[in-house]
């Protein structure tokens, strides 16, 4: 037992350390726009992972870590701007406060499930951005500046801020994968598993259902504050349009599309998302669309993908075919 | 075994992915040529803007890009810009400021525009200022749509060339009107919050004007539910000198509400949601604007007599498939002008620098349709810098108080507001610049 878990945090540690070094070969090479689009694949893998964490694996839905991802990133930048936290602290930060919302949310949906978490957590990602119109201090719909600050001289003067961007959020996406890839492998992983196929069951095993469940909304907030943080300093900005209703479907697409129980999976799907409107764009041109048309088809496209991949894969692409071997 | 299986096809996984990242790093980068500067070829150059063309402000300001394209098409017609043709790619940012960073991303990343024309909003700009800062990749961002007076700061936004006088100095010309003509009266104002709006209180607040009841709104928020609560307020302190300082959307509600709520005021609105079209489009009644006031910096669209309108309604006639012309088209068409004029300056070898110094150089010299002087100089990125005060009649023309344009100059700052002498060039034969 002790030799394949072993195994397995070696052949992990391996992958990811390859991952890294293959993404940051890549940043040097390639353009302007690929590194921001790179930034915005990383920041979409914490997001989604977030999801896989606490629906593939715990089994309970939500529709509303848009607005988790608001309150990591307006923690985030609130510490910036008043405390003059350095950035790895504003992440952390981020991380904590989304976390404790969290927590806090999974007590009190803890009888809810199924549609009826939904449901709550679609109010709190409707609802919650835009607290920042009712308090001054969150900047209204104009927003908070988040200023990472331009990347260190040493680098070279041709490091674009862009590439700064690609290089804090891929060392954040990898290493927060690194964690949950952890985590997934422990006991709590294996709690949630037995959780999500029969909770009755997990509990006549010593299961703690409602630790559980609260504990995996904890963690899968506190990933998505962190993705928040990273998403406002690709932007350099916080405001409540940033955290639409739009983002929280978009990440649990991108969580479905690529398989909900399958980490690996939050990479495709983010892929997938950043690559969804430039398709799009491309289509709309050849079809001479107008601009209006353009803005709209992206949104279009991903609630389409995401209605065809639950009705034919709700599983994910069963690339790995362990679900449906004989018995 | 089973476990051996797993390390294999970990390692393969993880090694395809390496090779697969590496085949893909390996697009080569935009190839980079020292001899054009990027979005100018030998026959076009390439411009971009952010505008809303849908959301809650786009009534009025959507009708922007295809005049403006209008004006570059006759400017191409005509033998281009030194032969080369000007091209405007246009996104739509709905108003947003996270759109406004995206849309600007894909102008300068993607379509890697030559420089940003036009771009509107405040809160907007702001956004792409720091988040994607054209200042600091040299990237011209010229004529924005927008008052705020923060842009003029040639240190901070050193590629940045405001158009529009400041709103500060709206908010003075306009305080010192009210002190003359409605002394004694109880005033009230509604105003954007952000930047926009927080702008103007500077302004009133130079000029020494108080208001006995101020309403501010979320960008965003404005409908005709929310400016129940604004004329509700405004009502309850007994305001009867109201100004406006909002986008379109919020004027009309706000003038469409005062209607149907039976409250009578004299409204003063403020340039950038006083266009009388898109106020009526919005819903609000004709006898309700008759009798408002409002301020410009352009002839008002109605004036036939003005040689810039009529010029200018006849490329809208030929070129821009004879859409109603009212100010947001008049003050498109003047941006393109100086903006044709502005690629003309920088010359046949034209760079980002060779634009950027002509028009510090001779920009202020420039036609345009405007009745306030042009103020660029060496380190100073000042536009206009003055406001004429005018009536509604019952056609929604506005005609200047008075009977002609007195315009009345002034800066962002605590200079004094001065009646102006300036005598604008006059329109360019045929319209073309020639400079």
């Amino acid at each position: 037992m002790d030799k394949n878990i072993a195994r397995r945090k070696i052949v992990g540690a391996t992958f990811f350390m390859f991952l890294g070094i293959a993404l940051f070969i890549a940043s040097n090479i390639v353009d302007e726009l690929r590194v921001y689009q790179g930034a915005t694949v990383a920041v979409y893998v914490v997001a989604i992972s977030s999801i896989i964490l606490l629906t593939g694996y715990s089994g309970q839905i939500s529709l509303g870590h848009g607005a988790l991802m608001a309150v990591g990133a307006y923690a985030a930048v609130l510490s910036r701007n008043y405390w003059n936290f350095p950035i790895p602290l504003t992440f952390a930060v981020a991380v904590l406060a989304a976390a404790l919302f969290g927590a806090l949310l999974g007590m009190a949906a803890g009888r809810l499930s199924g549609p009826y978490l939904a449901g709550t957590t679609l109010a709190l990602a409707v609802g919650l951005p835009s607290l920042a119109n009712q308090f001054k201090i969150l900047g209204g719909e104009e927003g908070l500046t988040y200023d990472v600050g331009f990347p260190p001289l040493s680098l070279g003067q041709d490091f674009t801020q862009y590439k700064w961007f690609f290089w804090i959020a891929a060392l954040a996406a990898l290493a927060i994968t690194w964690v949950i890839f952890n985590i997934l492998g422990s006991r709590y992983g294996r709690q949630w598993r037995a959780l999500r196929s029969n909770p009755t069951a997990a509990a006549l095993l010593g299961v703690h259902v409602a630790r559980s469940k609260v504990l995996a909304f904890t963690i899968s907030s506190g990933i998505a504050g962190l993705a928040g943080a990273l998403m406002s300093m690709t932007i350099s900005l916080v405001t409540p349009s940033a955290f639409p209703l739009s983002l929280s479907f978009a990440i649990v697409t991108g969580a479905v599309l690529a398989g909900v129980t399958l980490l690996t999976g939050s990479i495709v799907g983010a892929v997938v998302l950043v690559a969804i409107p430039e398709v799009t764009a491309a289509l709309a041109t050849h079809l001479g669309g107008s601009e209006k048309v353009t803005s709209n088809l992206p949104g279009l496209m991903m609630s389409t993908l995401l209605i065809l991949s639950v009705l034919f894969f709700p599983n994910g692409p069963q690339l790995h075919r362990r679900k449906t071997r004989k018995s | 075994m089973f476990a051996l299986r797993r390390t294999k096809r970990g390692v393969l996984a993880s090694a395809t992915l390496a090779v697969s990242a590496l085949a893909l790093s390996a697009i080569p980068a935009q190839a980079f040529s020292v001899h054009a500067e990027t979005g100018v070829t030998a026959t076009q150059i390439k411009l971009g803007i952010t505008i809303p063309l849908t959301g809650s402000a786009a009534p009025g300001y959507s009708k922007i890009p295809s005049a403006m394209q209008a004006y570059f098409n006759y400017v191409n017609d005509n033998g281009g810009v030194y032969g080369r043709k000007i091209s405007l790619v246009v996104k739509d940012d709905a108003y947003l400021p996270t759109l406004a960073v995206a849309k600007t991303n894909e102008l300068i990343l993607k379509d890697k525009v030559f420089a940003v024309v036009g771009a509107l909003g405040t809160a907007n700009n702001k956004a792409v200022a720091k988040s994607v800062n054209l200042g600091r990749r040299g990237i011209p961002d010229l004529f924005l749509n927008t008052g705020y007076s923060g842009f003029a700061d040639a240190k901070k936004y050193p590629t940045t060339f405001s158009l529009f006088p400041s709103y500060i100095m709206e908010a003075k010309i306009m305080g010192q009107y009210i002190k003359e003509n409605f002394a004694g009266k109880k005033l009230g104002l509604i105003y954007q919050d952000d930047d926009f709006g927080t702008d103007a209180l500077v302004g009133f607040k130079q000029a020494g004007v108080k208001f006995d009841v101020s309403v501010p709104y979320a960008s965003g928020s404005q409908s005709a539910q929310s400016a129940q609560g604004w004329i509700g307020k405004l009502k309850a302190a007994g305001a009867e000198v109201v100004v406006m300082f909002g986008v379109t959307t919020a004027s009309g509600a706000a003038l469409a509400t005062a209607a149907a709520m039976a409250y009578k005021a004299q409204w003063i609105l403020g340039s950038v949601g006083g266009d009388a079209t898109t106020l009526k489009a919005v819903g609000v009644p004709a006898y309700v604007l008759t009798g408002a006031m409002g301020a410009s910096f352009l002839p008002a669209p109605t004036d036939t007599t003005d040689e810039y309108v009529k010029f200018f309604q006849g490329i809208n006639t030929k070129y821009n498939g004879d859409a109603v012309f009212d100010n947001n088209v008049l003050v498109a068409m003047n941006t393109a002008m100086m903006t044709v004029q502005a690629l003309r300056a920088g010359g046949k070898n034209l760079t980002h620098a060779s634009v950027m110094s002509a028009l510090e150089n001779s920009g202020s010299s420039f036609a345009s349709a405007s009745l306030s002087p042009i103020n660029y100089a060496s380190g100073v990125h000042v536009g206009y810098s003055g406001y004429w005060f005018g009536t509604y009649n019952s056609a929604g023309e506005l005609k200047p108080n008075g009977g002609a344009y007195s315009v009345y100059t002034t800066d962002s700052g605590a200079g004094a507001i001065v009646k102006s002498t300036f005598k604008r060039p006059a329109l360019p034969a045929n319209g073309l610049p020639t400079n």
